[in-house]
């Protein structure tokens, strides 16, 4: 098997594609083509297991790495490697892979083939964009992912499809490119693109900031942080429910990702003049995020605008640039994608059957639907952040860092906004079960509806395992995250975790994770 | 030239031959077409393939050295090598492509392949040329062979109509052409690259003389690139002209004119850069944004491409305003002027060779779509359901197109890559904003050809011609743009190698 570990994230990432490459040309046939599909998400998975169980928790760097010269006599290279953050992420995706193959088993109809194709492309594009190490191929990556995601919308979406899908294009485009003169210039100027020689840099004070602004500007769009969020909404109602999952579970922290990896690292002196200024922006995000998925009528499009929300916190918590807010940041990018997966995945089964996710079309479906009923709770309880479910981990961790942050203005009174952000979460998540799910069966349309099948339960149960695992246990991500963050994060100054939140998150306390750098003493 | 020599034809017999087999194979093939009397024309079909795969061999297997011929009036070097194969093969695929039509449709045209042979000839020339008069005779000998090709297609009033504009247009550009070389020649004395090259570099040069002998004729040049303000025919004809020409003309006569804009920047380049520097930025950006912006609201599929042509003739002038920078710009600049050129150089090169893959793949499809009564298959909203009806077609204009706006892994991406860095290289960090700018706003036009295909149904009236080789053709063309999307290395050196050996 040594030719597949020594080569292993080439295999992890580039699977998927070859799968989708022989589903658009092989494998053409519907039957056959889901479980094709199905069984190279699930290799894919065994395979990231191999990076789960060999990765060495103690180090911060990457690991697996890989690299062979591509352009300019390997200036330029095909460069992957893994460090924790990479590695958490991958998890989700290889994860949350199968789970979406195996959703779309009634809810896609037409050119399956086709459509699974898609899906494993952009797999791979994801694995891709979380592994490479070299800017350009990092940019290949994160670019060549549109184009799944373009047709995913576009084909097999809604009424507006076709608007929703372009719109999302066009939108992350309009980022990107800002970000390739960014990524060009300092390749000119270190004469590589590998991400250290990137990180080695002295770059002057004036360029940090416009750099700065062109990279953030290209994740901003892409997590995505207020008032850059237009798209999201529209993506996700269009989007069929496998799109939504991959979209809300992964694609969106591609952003939040993107930040931390490259933002944040390559450009300190940006990171401080900004930060102030985002995390105002991301408080407005957290609260107006809430507010308008309020007053949705639509079920999906309050799953959207919540992850406005959501994902609000997450840049609040990075850019507290606190030890514990960052480590929340990534644990909250993690419980997001199960908790808004899972959402999404819930109210795609309703929608195959009454074909509406109209709250006002309604009511007391837990009469009939009791597992359905009970699946939903718990995925709204763990969106809501409630103790015991992943949730509460992440959005515990960013305001406990926001509250403390030093480069967050008037620190305790955003800590206190954002934290209103949680009390809103719960009042529209639960307003919304509540109208759902309780009182009386109103609407003759809903009685007889059938619970949740076999096939909708095995898609939903791991997830809802995974909540309840890291809630109760967030070190199994926070041991790995430890170095990691340690190592992204070493050029900007970081507030150490004084009241060693970390350290208590984990078993063992005599291995203290991510950042006991104390700042006083430098 | 001061005195006149003998040429001595025996000895350049070797490194003439490639010019003297497609210039022979253009008049045997007229002959052939005259004695052999039928009316399927495919025989003429492989013996323009084979004179081109001949001329390619014969350069292949040939003399590698860099030598001017004819007493100077041509220069062969890699350079000149490798645009004779980038001009053989769009032949080739021309010729596929159009003799498939013919045989689809029965309507043949015998003069499409003496004609095309004799304009790849004047290409040749072109961007071999080492005199001013070798310029004028291999534009002319392209162009004229070019305006009957368009407007030959018999009982097409737009074509006709389009060959027409194309010749007045043309005949008068190269009188622009023509007064610029009359300048040029006044200030140098002579016509040979040589003798300019000697008298730009010794004592000062009349800058009111030559600065305007080298405008008229980038006005000559950028008629045939189709730059801003001189691109008004490019719409009309590429949307009147047959679509395996249109895809000829933005493919061919493209990478000739930029061949030999190249040489002549690397020429004049002191002059240029002094005189004409601004004036070239500030077309570029015109170029750019006036062919991105009109391509916008166009419903023609062809004259989409025309504007989308005319926009990437602004992206490659970029690469030229940034191979002169060195001598417009700062000291810092000239410092690293030899690293700059060479990156642009290559850059416009591999550009070249990247935009031909994707437009042809592109041009393919269009070709073949339309139902065969002679009706041009144009119109956007009539590619619905394209990737329901001809699924392999509809993903090989999905690939030609997001290579054209550039998205990875397609070669368009790694063209604008390469060319984006020898801008920012220059320095000219605005006019590479400008540039990511413009092809942002290219993506919502080349997006709207996949829109229509993928996520429309078929229709009634939606094209659905058919024709298996073309389709194969240009299938293999959109798997080549995904190669060298992917790989690309090979070729840019090869283009870095080959722009290294221009010299005067």
């Amino acid at each position: 098997m040594s030719f597949i570990t020594d080569h292993i994230l080439t295999w992890v990432t580039f699977l998927p594609l070859a799968g989708a490459l022989l589903l658009w040309t092989v494998v053409r046939r519907e039957a056959q083509a889901r479980i094709f599909a199905m069984a190279i998400a699930l290799a894919d998975f065994v395979l990231s297991l191999h990076l789960w169980f060999h990765f060495d928790t103690g180090r911060g760097d990457d690991q697996f790495v890989e690299r062979v010269a591509w352009l300019f006599n390997g200036q330029i290279s095909y460069h992957l490697g893994m460090d924790g953050i990479s590695l958490v992420l991958v998890m989700l995706t290889t994860f949350l892979g199968p789970l979406v193959v195996l959703s779309t088993w009634r809810a896609v109809t037409e050119r399956v083939a086709g459509f699974l194709g898609f899906v494993l492309f952009l797999q791979a594009a994801m694995l891709g964009t979380f592994f490479a190490r070299d800017m350009l191929l990092f940019y290949v990556f994160w670019e060549a992912m549109l184009i799944p995601m373009y047709f995913i919308i576009g084909i097999w979406g809604g009424q507006q499809r076709i608007y929703a899908a372009v719109k999302f294009f066009i939108f992350t485009m309009v980022g990107s490119v800002f970000m390739l003169v960014g990524i060009i210039y300092l390749y000119l100027q270190a004469g590589s693109m590998n991400l250290t020689d990137f990180l080695n840099l002295q770059i002057g004070h004036e360029a940090q900031l416009w750099l700065f602004a062109a990279f953030f500007l290209a994740f901003a769009i892409k997590v995505p942080l207020f008032p850059l969020h237009t798209w999201l909404p529209d993506a996700h109602v269009q989007a069929p429910t496998a799109g939504s999952v991959i979209l809300a579970g992964v694609l969106l922290k591609m952003g939040t990702y993107g930040m931390l990896r490259f933002a944040m690292p390559l450009f300190p002196e940006g990171v401080a003049y900004f930060a102030p200024y985002i995390n105002i922006l991301a408080v407005i995000g957290i609260i107006y995020g809430a507010l308008v998925a309020m007053v949705q009528p639509d079920v999906k499009k309050l799953v959207a605008y919540s992850s406005v929300s959501h994902l609000g916190f997450v840049v609040l918590g990075l850019f507290s640039l606190t030890s514990v807010g960052i480590a929340g940041g990534v644990f909250q990018m993690l419980a997001h994608g199960l908790s808004t997966g899972a959402l999404f995945l819930l109210v795609g089964v309703i929608y195959e059957r009454r074909h509406t996710r109209e709250v006002s079309e309604f009511g007391g479906l837990a009469h009939g639907m009791p597992l359905y009923a009970t699946f939903f709770m718990i995925a709204t309880l763990a969106s809501i952040g409630l103790p015991g479910l992943a949730g509460f981990v992440g959005e515990f961790m960013i305001l406990f860092g926001a509250f403390s942050s030093q480069a967050v203005a008037h620190a305790r009174l955003m800590a206190i906004l954002a934290a209103t952000g949680v009390v809103l979460g719960a009042i529209y998540m639960l307003w919304m079960y509540q109208r759902v799910f309780l009182g009386k069966l109103k609407n003759v349309k809903n009685e007889g509806l059938p619970d949740l099948s076999l096939r909708e339960m095995a898609v939903l149960i791991p997830l809802v395992v995974f909540m309840f695992w890291l809630g109760v246990r967030p070190g199994l991500v926070l041991d790995r995250l430890g170095p990691s963050l340690e190592k992204v994060t070493a050029p900007l100054n970081i507030q150490a975790d004084d009241h060693h939140i970390l350290q208590s998150s984990t078993t063992a306390t005599d291995n203290p994770v991510f950042v006991i750098r104390n700042t006083e003493g430098q | 030239m001061n005195e006149f020599q003998i040429t001595d034809f025996a000895a350049q017999a070797g490194d003439l031959l490639p010019y003297l087999v497609v210039a022979g194979g253009g008049l045997l093939v007229m002959v052939v077409d005259s004695f052999v009397r039928t009316l399927k024309k495919d025989h003429l079909s492989y013996l323009t393939i084979f004179v081109l795969c001949g001329a390619v061999i014969l350069q292949i297997i040939g003399d590698k050295s860099d030598t001017t011929l004819l007493n100077g009036m041509l220069i062969t070097s890699d350079f000149t090598r490798v645009f004779n194969f980038l001009f053989a093969a769009i032949g080739v695929v021309t010729t596929i492509y159009a003799t498939g039509l013919f045989d689809r449709d029965g309507r043949y045209r015998p003069e499409f392949y003496p004609l095309i042979l004799f304009s790849i000839l004047g290409m040749m020339v072109l961007a071999a040329a080492n005199d001013l008069l070798t310029i004028f005779l291999g534009l002319e000998t392209m162009s004229l062979s070019t305006y009957i090709l368009v407007g030959g297609v018999r009982g097409n009033t737009s074509s006709s109509e389009a060959g027409f504009k194309y010749l007045i247009l043309g005949g008068f550009s190269s009188a622009f052409l023509l007064m610029g070389m009359a300048l040029v020649y006044g200030f140098a004395g002579g016509t040979g690259f040589a003798d300019i090259s000697a008298a730009l570099q010794t004592g000062t040069p009349d800058r009111l003389l030559v600065g305007l002998g080298s405008g008229l004729m980038l006005v000559g040049f950028g008629f045939k690139v189709a730059l801003v303000p001189f691109h008004m025919w490019t719409p009309d004809v590429y949307d009147g002209a047959p679509s395996y020409i249109t895809g000829f003309m933005a493919t061919a006569i493209k990478a000739a004119g930029f061949a030999i804009l190249v040489r002549f920047a690397i020429l004049m380049q002191p002059q240029l850069g002094f005189a004409w520097y601004p004036v070239l930025s500030a077309l570029a950006i015109l170029t750019m944004s006036a062919g991105n912006l009109i391509a916008l609201a166009q419903n023609n599929i062809k004259r989409m491409l025309a504007w989308s042509s005319v926009a990437h003739a602004g992206y490659l002038m970029l690469g030229i305003v940034a191979m002169i920078s060195p001598t417009h710009g700062g000291s810092e600049q000239m410092m690293h002027g030899q690293a700059i050129g060479e990156a642009s150089g290559s850059a416009i090169i591999f550009y070249l060779i990247g935009y031909s893959l994707m437009n042809l793949a592109a041009f393919g499809v269009i070709n073949i779509l339309g139902q065969g009564n002679g009706e041009e298959a144009d119109d956007i909203n009539r590619y619905a359901g394209l990737s329901r009806t001809q699924p392999v077609a509809a993903a090989t204009l999905a690939v030609a197109m997001l290579s054209l706006a550039g998205i990875p892994p397609m070669v368009g991406f790694m063209a604008k890559f390469y060319l984006f860095s020898a801008v920012i290289k220059a320095g000219l960090i605005p006019l590479a904003i400008v540039g990511v700018i413009n092809s942002l706003i290219s993506v919502y036009y080349y997006l709207r050809v996949l829109v229509v295909m993928y996520m429309k149904e078929p229709e009634e009236d939606s094209y659905d011609g058919k024709e298996m080789v073309s389709v194969v053709m240009a299938g293999f063309l959109a798997l080549l743009v995904i190669t060298l999307g992917v790989i690309p290395d090979s070729f840019h050196r090869m283009a870095m190698l080959v722009f290294r050996g221009i010299q005067f």
